[in-house]
């Protein structure tokens, strides 16, 4: 088996052992890695109704054949486990050098199992693993414990981490790398928290096994180089993903009040222009020649690393439109290890809940400095408040009652990313079929939405498009594990991955054999939602209630009046069941889960919810 | 008539303003508009005619505000 290392690197923390496993060949093509890998693993080993945030839950770090190879924005892994946050599966990537030395170490995957007695750093070193005190560092913030890493082992080494916020179960953390590294929104960084896991650290010695690792290495080279020519060509990296900020205030996107609004007359004072004009530095994840973080100094002086989510949900959603107090507000995630869109929002909320007069308290829209204050509370679940905080918005919303659970912007518990859907339905199904909630990830179609068809239109064309991009963007590049920039903000052909796929394996795979993978994932992981929610209505697949709300409706601007239309959204949903293969319920038909090879996952599944 | 041009991210370096006004000598269309402002020929954009999507055949009125995108992915 070339490609694979055909290894899986098996570890327990409660008996402090471990074990070098193998794969075969089948579940290698079948799974691919990254995504596939973990979400396979997971329904296999995982008992439905199990605490996420017990022993018993597993944290799987995936990467794919082409991971750690000198080839197009490859540096990433998957991170993946039972969410705390969402009660199923839950993952997210993250650029780190760990995926390189993982694979140098000779694994495709590390599955973390048990919980440890005290707070460990897992150190692996090709063969050998060790189970290391991470007392000193226990309490600390992600920067300091990536520095104290780094002064034991120097900076080669490949690392997650995570800060108090995982230390102390919050649901949205997540796992950090390389200082503005993030991956894991559904609450990863809490389960290695659970597990009293502070750190993950790897140096691998070996080669990588590859088909034909010359020819991958000539033209993985010289891709790159095309790359950054492109990027720079092209102005994209001049403000990266928040060029996209002052576009959605112009047309009635952009999240504002908790989704209240979709524009502000300040916008402009956070947009891509003035973050380009306050950068102080810029970074970006291994093999990446078109680096998006764009890090600006904060209001107390710290360098803050930003995109557009981080600006969209710390910023305009809270109505913060000073640059410097958003990068406060994104340092202190990143340092606590909080998820920056799951924390906006629940600030969000929590603000809109006080406002309608379905909580007390004191924070306001606009009030930074209180913000910067109750991401502490929640980060080390401080009192009520911050064990409020500290459980994401929906649970916050069924605390308070008072209707507020309509106005929590999250879909299947995980927030909303920073696009406001109020009258963008494609966009909205993206969010609520979003395979683990409500993440952007899987499929963006606003653009799509205005250019190619109509604002107004529920029609199959959008449903279309939402799968088109699903195999693509959270079945192909999830499973290879690879960047999906290139393609997605350059135009760099798709066809170049099934070659850099086959280059490494031998394979001769073609871009159908990846979404023939991608329907797979997506199916899996909608079985791992009917074990745990066998009860669960087709309503789990819709945005959040305010959306439809005509109360809610904006009173001026391009969407006057609009807002979205239950009946209508219900159809556009059955357009995309319909296109799946899926049953009224969302589910995947019997049928459908036999064409793509899932039998023996159907009948388990079938144990626990009605298969048609 | 005037117009107002909005461009959003690597648009704005390329042509070397953000937003501005300008006084057209009569009826113009977002494509004509477009043409007037250095964005590279062929890069594909997305127009919207104070907020909303138009192609580049739609008629301007006086005081529109005219946003000229490339196309953006979501990220």
């Amino acid at each position: 088996m070339l490609g694979w290392t055909g290894s899986i690197l098996r570890v327990n923390l409660t008996t402090r052992t471990h074990r070098k496993e193998s794969f075969t060949e089948e579940f290698a093509r079948t799974w691919v890695g990254g995504r596939g890998f973990a979400v396979k693993i997971l329904f296999d080993e995982l008992q439905p109704g199990i605490d996420p945030l017990g022993p018993e839950n597993k944290l799987v770090v995936a990467l794919g054949p082409i991971s750690g190879i000198p080839a197009p924005n490859t540096g990433k892994a998957v991170v993946a486990a039972k969410s705390p946050l969402t009660g199923f599966y839950g993952d997210g990537n993250l650029g780190t050098r760990l995926t390189e030395q993982l694979r140098k170490a000779g694994y495709d995957a590390l599955i973390v199992e048990g919980k440890a007695e005290r707070p460990t750093m897992l150190y692996i070193e090709d063969d050998r693993v060790e189970f290391l005190p991470a007392d000193d560092v226990w309490g600390r913030g992600t920067f300091a414990t990536n520095e104290w890493i780094y002064g034991k082992y120097g900076k080669g080494v490949g690392i997650l981490n995570i800060g108090q916020g995982g230390e102390n179960l919050v649901r949205y953390a997540v796992i950090r790398s390389m200082e503005g590294r993030s991956g894991g929104r559904p609450g990863m960084g809490a389960v290695m928290g659970s597990k009293l896991l502070k750190a993950i650290v790897v140096h691998g010695t070996r080669p990588i096994p590859q088909a034909d690792p010359k020819a991958m290495k000539a033209v993985g080279v010289e891709d790159l180089k095309k790359i950054h020519q492109m990027d720079q060509d092209s102005g994209w990296s001049r403000q990266s993903t928040t060029g996209v900020l002052a576009w959605c205030n112009e047309v009635a996107g952009l999240p504002v009040q908790n989704f209240r609004k979709t524009s502000h007359a300040e916008a402009w004072k956070i947009d891509g222009e003035r973050l380009d004009e306050a950068r102080v530095a810029t970074y970006g994840c291994p093999t990446c020649t078109m680096r998006c973080g764009i890090a600006i100094r904060d209001k107390e002086g710290h360098e803050s690393e930003l995109d557009y989510e981080n600006v969209g949900l710390l910023g305009s959603n809270l109505n913060i439109f000073e640059l410097d107090q958003v990068g406060s507000l994104n340092y202190l995630c990143d340092d606590y290890g909080l998820d920056t869109m799951s924390a906006g929002c629940t600030l969000s909320f929590y603000a809109d809940a006080i406002a309608h007069g379905a909580a007390e308290g004191d924070f306001r829209f606009g009030d930074a400095e209180r913000a910067k204050q109750l991401l502490g509370l929640a980060a080390h679940r401080q009192g009520t408040l911050g064990n409020l905080l500290a459980d994401g918005s929906l649970r916050m919303a069924r605390a308070f009652g008072h209707g507020s659970e309509a106005y929590a912007m999250q879909v299947k518990g995980l927030e909303v990313a920073s696009y406001n859907c109020k009258f963008i339905p494609g966009m909205a199904l993206a969010f609520g079929v979003s395979p683990i909630g409500a993440h952007h990830r899987e499929a963006w179609i606003i653009a799509f939405e205005l250019k190619n068809t109509t604002r107004d239109s529920y029609g199959p064309e959008k449903a279309a498009k939402v799968i088109e991009l699903q195999r693509i963007r959270g079945g192909m590049f999830e499973s290879i594990v690879a960047c999906r920039f290139p393609w997605i903000e350059l135009g760099w052909s798709l066809d170049n991955y099934p070659k850099y796929f086959n280059l490494v394996t031998g394979l001769s795979w073609i871009l159908n054999d990846m979404w023939a993978l991608a329907d797979r994932v997506y199916a899996l992981i909608k079985l791992h939602y009917v074990r745990e929610f066998p009860n669960a209505t087709r309503k789990a697949d819709y945005p959040p209630a305010v959306w439809f709300d005509p109360g809610n409706a904006d009173t001026e601007g391009p969407i006057a009046h609009r807002h979205l239309e239950a009946d209508k959204y219900d159809r556009l949903l059955q357009h995309y069941y319909d296109q799946r293969g899926y049953d009224n319920r969302g589910i995947p038909t019997r049928a459908l889960l036999e064409k793509l090879g899932l039998s023996r996952e159907a009948e388990e599944a079938g144990k626990y919810a009605t298969l048609t | 008539m005037r117009v107002t041009v909005k461009l959003i991210g690597p648009l704005i370096y390329a042509a070397g303003f953000s937003e501005k006004e300008l006084t057209l000598a009569g009826p113009a269309t977002a494509g004509e508009v477009l043409a007037r402002v250095n964005v590279e020929k062929g890069r594909p954009t997305i127009l919207t005619r104070n907020g909303k999507a138009v192609g580049p055949l739609d008629a301007l009125e006086d005081g529109d505000r005219l946003v000229i995108s490339p196309i953006y992915s979501g990220g």
